[in-house]
């Protein structure tokens, strides 16, 4: 590895920006860099689907170009970003990790994208996933599993999997994730980087390929809370083409990371120390507590007191939400299509051979629990849950400004292991769920490593739209530890 | 809520959700709905408040409204460009009748 490289794999998302704008080196060298890094480690990882090698190139001579005539530059002017493949984006192909998409070219950008782009980050690929986002491995994955960085023979999480493991792995500075039950903190925390999920409404969703429509957000995965901050602060805010995109202000949320958190109430949810949480994980956690209490956060008791309802209500909500939603691959209008003698016949084969296993069940949960007789009972009433759930929210969040607690129970888990029994795997996403279902902000952050060399997250939730604030104590934690500066060696 | 099914009723399910099922695929559909379901009826344990209002999503928005402008919208070519099969005009479907 040369000097250049060694020194841009080290590098901050914020000081890669610095760098290029100053002409220390360019934007066709560093996204070189990490095309190399692709070259050697992809067909090992399998993180990326799609690699945008030409694209990325000329977008980044672009850059080269505006730094020379010394012009104007973004905010993210040379920044190289794997992006999630269940966002849109133009002309380079959007499969969400499923067969039925297998050779979609979208016609336009997301929201997120365009202003990445804008911005002047450059995309580099097209990220890994469980199929249409339904998984917590990414082993529900048309082209198969992306493997963890930091031990082969575990996964990475998912279902934002190919995104925490190019962080992870040095494949991008920074990537896009989507989350509606967990799948940018879980992998966060299975591949030892930091990813945020913002409020519900905080960051448009117009180009995510939907999955459950009141539970999906998109949000960064970043080797920092200070990076997440820096693309937080270019995709977050209104859009108009999106209906449920909030009309509040969203602003720089790199400007109150270095506030002090002396007196800031954290709060420790009683629940989420169960039985289920792993004892290596419980000390981590409480030594990342610790460490706060150190840097002057109060620490007070706090309940949720739903939690083990969670992932029902979340299975119920979301299992109907994707049958409505993935009504829309029928064969007609995106690229798959099986035979059939009649226009029924080629949707019911055109469906049975594009969907894989996990999202077949899915839609078909879903749809028993929409049809006539069974509405009342599962839908109405797991949305009935999901009210008192938000309300324990509310009522936790009056006593204190954020919730810590683990991000999942236990570290990356076996490739295999889960696969034979779905309701194991959903239950990986017992401490991530209730934030979707809240619509609150949550982010994962590394604090720990198992005895098997696996990292550990933590995860902070906190009041809607309170963004800022889950930077700024996740920012400060990182300055006090350094399990986000560790790289793994694969 | 009940915690299984049986096999007309999955068969009926892969129907609505117009998924085609071999026989294989229909028993395994049932046993991981049962399955499921069953788990699902921890919800019935929930201390419901009585009148409580169903929570469909974190923004409570009634409605969300937006200057009515006339935008481009993309070409009809570009659009038919990810389909299986057009005439060049249209998306093209088998009969819908036999």
């Amino acid at each position: 590895m040369s000097r250049l490289n060694r020194e841009i794999a080290r590098l901050s998302a914020a000081e890669i920006v610095q760098h290029i704008a100053q002409g220390n080196f360019s934007a066709t060298e560093c996204t070189q860099h990490f095309l190399d890094a692709i070259d050697r480690a992809n067909t090992r990882l399998n993180a990326l689907i799609t690699v945008a090698g030409e694209q990325a190139l000329e977008s980044a001579a672009a850059i080269d170009q505006l730094v020379q005539s010394k012009k104007k530059l973004g905010p993210l002017a040379g920044l190289p970003i794997a992006i999630k493949d269940g966002i849109c984006t133009a002309g380079l192909r959007t499969s969400a990790g499923s067969r039925m998409l297998q050779n979609f070219v979208p016609p336009y950008d997301a929201t997120i994208v365009k202003r990445l782009k804008d911005a002047g980050a450059i995309v580099i690929g097209k990220t890994n996933m469980d199929e249409f986002a339904m998984g917590s491995s990414t082993e529900n994955s048309c082209v198969g599993p992306t493997l963890n960085p930091w031990a082969t023979e575990f996964v990475p999480g998912g279902s934002s999997g190919g995104s925490a493991a190019c962080v992870a792995a040095d494949l991008a500075p920074t990537a896009i994730g989507s989350d509606t039950g967990g799948s940018i903190r879980q992998p966060a925390a299975f591949c030892g980087v930091t990813g945020l999920k913002p409020t519900y409404g905080r960051v448009s969703r117009s180009g995510l390929i939907a999955f459950g429509s009141s539970l999906d957000h998109i949000g960064p995965l970043t080797r920092s809370a200070a990076d997440a901050a820096l693309i937080l602060t270019t995709i977050a805010g209104h859009d108009s083409q999106d209906s449920t995109s909030a009309m509040i202000d969203s602003g720089d949320y790199s400007t109150a990371l270095d506030e002090s958190i002396k007196g800031l109430k954290i709060g420790v949810c009683r629940e989420h120390f169960g039985a289920g949480l792993n004892p290596e994980i419980d000390i981590a956690i409480q030594e990342a507590i610790r460490v706060l209490a150190d840097r002057g956060a109060q620490i007070v008791e706090t309940s949720l007191p739903q939690t083990e309802f969670a992932v029902p209500t979340y299975y119920v909500i979301a299992c109907c939400e994707a049958s409505s939603n993935l009504a829309r691959f029928d064969g007609v209008r995106y690229t798959h299509r099986e035979p059939g003698d009649d226009l029924e016949q080629m949707y019911c084969q055109t469906r049975a051979a594009g969907f894989g296993a996990e999202v077949k069940r899915r839609i078909m949960l879903g749809t028993f629990a929409l049809s006539s007789g069974y509405y009342d009972a599962y839908y109405l009433r797991a949305s009935k849950v999901r009210r008192i759930i938000k309300q324990d929210y509310d009522v936790a969040l009056e006593s204190c400004d954020l919730i810590l607690g683990p991000t999942t129970p236990t570290a990356a888990f076996r490739l295999g292991k889960h696969t034979q029994d779905p309701l194991e795997m959903y239950l990986a996403d017992i401490y991530t769920v209730s934030a979707n279902l809240a619509g609150v902000p949550a982010i994962s952050v590394p604090c720990g490593f198992s005895k098997a060399g696996l990292p550990i997250g933590m995860q902070l939730q906190g009041r809607a739209f309170a963004e800022s604030t889950l930077l700024q104590v996740a920012h400060q934690y990182q300055q006090q530890t350094d399990w986000h500066l560790r790289r793994p060696v694969f | 809520m009940s915690d299984s099914i049986d096999r007309e009723t999955a068969m009926q399910v892969a129907r609505l959700a117009r998924i085609h099922l071999s026989d294989d695929a229909a028993s395994e559909c049932q046993h991981h709905l049962s399955q499921v379901l069953a788990y699902i009826g921890k919800l019935n344990e929930v201390q419901l408040p009585e009148n409580v209002l169903p929570f469909f999503g974190a923004t409570e928005s009634v409605n969300a409204v937006r200057a009515d402008l006339l935008v481009n919208s993309f070409p009809r070519e570009v659009m038919l460009k990810n389909s299986p099969d057009t005439d060049g005009e249209f998306y093209r479907v088998p009969p819908v009748f036999k």
